[in-house]
């Protein structure tokens, strides 16, 4: 099994320095941990490899990924103006790699994740977003993977490979920073394709955090009338029953409940 | 320096009234002439009030910030509207506006319905109409803002599928804008597009008008700002859902091409596992109030419900339940589905995280709570003879269900 991960120059989310990103890290432990769990199959050293990409001026706070437990890192050497996705699909187009992980979005560039799933177009690998967890597929040549959805819900996918899959940030926490691993870790610095991004129609500005906006009230309402918009969102009328036996109290609950679809038997 | 200084006396004496024995002057034509009048207009804090006088409350309200001016100047064309035929229909659209939305079940989310009301927006910026793509019951479409609804049929979970599909759509007709909300499946469908079609996606818009799109980048340090391209996601809560009459949500003909069968070779989907989802995400919370004594009943019926334990700030501050289960203004605020409260009275703290819950049923012995006028289902009863009857109820059912 031969993973390539793409990391990515990031910044921190409180600090604005360069910082290598979280997600991106995570994608390195459930590469690891897919590889650890597939020689335990095979048992020897057929196990595979992992391999980290970034395209870029210069790997920077990166080696720091080499410390969390991914043993070699590419940089393609590249302006810092310069669009990756033909240096990355050319470095993964000349070795054949049977999953490509990437982060979920980025964090200090563009931010859009778009990447991945252009890069997956052009490589013709189908793509997968938001694993959370992966193992090896029931048959040879699969993954079996679970995709994080909103409010805490999976979606378990047997998956063909090759195949991209981004990684969301509900995956188990990186591993643990060792600096003996970062020492250890190799290095090696590629010539990238130069590719300069057209100028586009967009207008940059410093970011002004914008008001959410919430439950509007009649206008000149009073204080009490916007307190009671603000906190009575979506009143559904209402039923009221007063003083029914249990029984029959227990029974109403459970018929609303399964009638709204929260209650699965 | 520059200013000449003003000779006060001299001022007065210009208008001092001749003759009279004692000096007397005609001070109101002195103000009238002095230039500082004329400079900085005087307040007139009375007319300020007269206009801030909220009309038609028994006590006497000032309103300051003017919205009822504004209000004034509204309630013609809210009439207007209620004059004109309740069902907008937009016969010859000058184009079209896609909207994707999520709906699981087949049922609009909150973030869709604010996706096709910035649809609409984008649409009545020039006489077009709204086009939903995807499988839903259509008067609940209609109600959201919706001109034109196009079925796409995918089997099961296969997004490849469905992008193909859409392209093809996006291809076909003549759509200017296409808008999907940024959530978990529609900002992967959204990506998939833009590679597909090799468009250039604004992802994550902040604020939409039909002028300019914003967006954050660079970890929020940078906002970038354009005229809205052909592929657009919209952030949560980043504009309103349609308020209007409804649009006639009328199904259009279209041949989608054949699909090709894709890389997932099978998709499952295991429900999220209430014990330990946060209170945040939980999607249906029972929560205990002052009014329950019986905790062991209280948590037997959390497990029998499948659901996530909540609480008021009573029961945390007397040690019952943790803190990390605190409903309210200082607590969790929920964004679940169901809310089922016992014995809480629905302080307005409480209330506040509640808010954005859509359906509340609440146990209470008081019939006057503000729990009770909230709640969709109100049981006034007293929660520990309900609570037992409920287990009870969904044991006994199970039972039943597990005999034939
Ligand atoms: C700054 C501030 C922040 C706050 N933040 C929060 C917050 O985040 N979350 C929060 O919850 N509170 C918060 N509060 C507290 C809030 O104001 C209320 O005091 C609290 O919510 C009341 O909790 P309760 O409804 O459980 O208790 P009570 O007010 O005592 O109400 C008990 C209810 O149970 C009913 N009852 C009694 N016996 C029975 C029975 N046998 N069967 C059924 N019903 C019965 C009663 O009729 C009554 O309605 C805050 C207060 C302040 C000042």
């Amino acid at each position: 099994m031969r993973i390539a991960i793409l990391l990515s120059a990031g910044r921190h989310a409180v600090s604005g320095r360069p910082a290598p990103v979280s997600v991106e890290l995570q994608a390195i432990r459930l590469a690891r941990e897919l590889i650890r769990q597939m020689a335990g199959e095979v048992d020897g050293n057929a196990a595979g490899d992992i391999t980290g990409f970034h395209a870029g001026p210069d790997a920077g706070p990166l080696k720091d990924a080499l410390g969390h437990g991914l043993p070699r890192l590419i940089q393609l050497s590249i302006g810092a103006q310069d669009d990756p996705l033909p240096s990355l699909a050319a470095a993964l187009g000349a070795e054949r790699f049977d999953l490509v992980l990437a982060g979920r979005s980025g964090q200090g560039g563009e931010d859009a994740g778009l990447l991945p799933y252009a890069l997956a177009r052009t490589l013709g690998l189908p793509i997968v977003a938001d694993a959370c967890a992966l193992a090896a597929g029931p048959q040879h040549g699969t993954v079996s993977l679970e995709q994080a959805l909103p409010r805490g819900a999976r979606r378990r996918l047997t998956l063909r490979l090759p195949a991209l899959v981004t990684v969301h940030p509900a995956a188990p926490a990186p591993l643990p920073f060792a600096f003996a691993a970062m020492r250890r870790g190799m290095l090696e610095t590629r010539e990238g394709v130069p590719a300069p991004r057209a100028a586009g129609e967009v207008e940059e500005r410093a970011y002004r955090a914008r008001p959410k906006l919430i439950a509007k009230s009649a206008a000149g309402a009073s204080a009490t009338e916007r307190l009671k918009a603000a906190t009575e969102a979506a009143s559904s009328g209402g039923r009221l029953i007063v003083d029914p036996a249990p029984e029959d109290a227990a029974r109403a609950i459970l018929a609303h409940l399964r009638q709204i679809g929260v209650l699965r038997d | 320096m520059s200013r000449l200084r003003r000779d006060l006396r001299m001022e007065r004496a210009t208008h001092r009234i001749e003759g009279t024995p004692r000096p007397r002057f005609d001070l109101a034509a002195m103000l009238a002439a002095t230039p500082a009048a004329a400079g900085r207009l005087r307040r007139d804090p009375r007319g300020e009030e007269r206009l801030a006088l909220v009309p038609g409350t028994l006590r006497r309200r000032l309103d300051r910030t003017q919205r009822v001016a504004a209000s004034a100047v509204a309630a013609p064309a809210a009439a207007v509207a209620e004059m004109a035929p309740k069902l907008v229909v937009i016969a010859e659209p000058a184009y079209l506006v896609a909207v994707v939305p999520d709906a699981p079940g087949g049922r609009l989310t909150p973030h869709d319905r604010q996706v096709i009301g910035a649809a609409r927006l984008l649409a009545d910026a020039g006489g077009g109409a709204v086009l939903a793509l995807g499988e839903m019951p259509g008067e609940d479409l209609a109600a959201a803002g919706v001109d034109r609804v196009l079925g796409l049929p995918v089997a099961g979970y296969d997004p490849e599928a469905r992008a193909a599909l859409l392209h093809a759509v996006l291809d076909g007709l003549d759509i200017r804008h296409a808008l999907l909300p940024e959530s978990a499946d529609g900002a992967d469908l959204a990506r998939r597009l833009a590679a597909l079609t090799g468009e250039t996606l604004f992802a994550g818009a902040e604020s939409l008008t039909a002028k300019a799109v914003t967006r954050a980048a660079q970890g929020r340090r940078i906002e970038q700002r354009r005229a809205p391209p052909r592929l657009i996601t919209l952030a949560a809560d980043a504009s309103a859902p349609h308020g209007g009459a409804p649009h006639e949500a009328i199904p259009v003909v279209f041949a989608l091409p054949a699909l090709m069968p894709g890389a997932i070779l099978s998709a499952e989907f295991v429900p999220a596992d209430p014990a330990r989802v946060g209170l945040d995400e939980a999607d249906f919370v029972v929560s205990a109030g002052n009014g329950v004594r019986d905790f062991t009943a209280f948590r037997a019926l959390v497990e029998a419900l499948n659901a996530t334990p909540g609480a008021s700030r009573m029961v945390c501050d007397a040690g019952l339940m943790p803190r990390a289960a605190q409903v309210g203004a200082s607590g969790t605020v929920l964004d679940a589905r169901c809310y089922f409260a016992l014995g809480i009275a629905g302080a307005p703290q409480h209330l506040q995280g509640v808010a954005r819950c859509e359906h509340v049923v609440a146990v209470n012995t008081d019939l006057h709570a503000a729990m009770i006028e909230r709640a969709g289902l109100a049981i006034v009863a007293d929660a520990q003879k309900v609570m037992p009857a409920l287990i009870e109820a969904l044991t006994g059912a199970l039972a039943v269900e597990a005999q034939p």
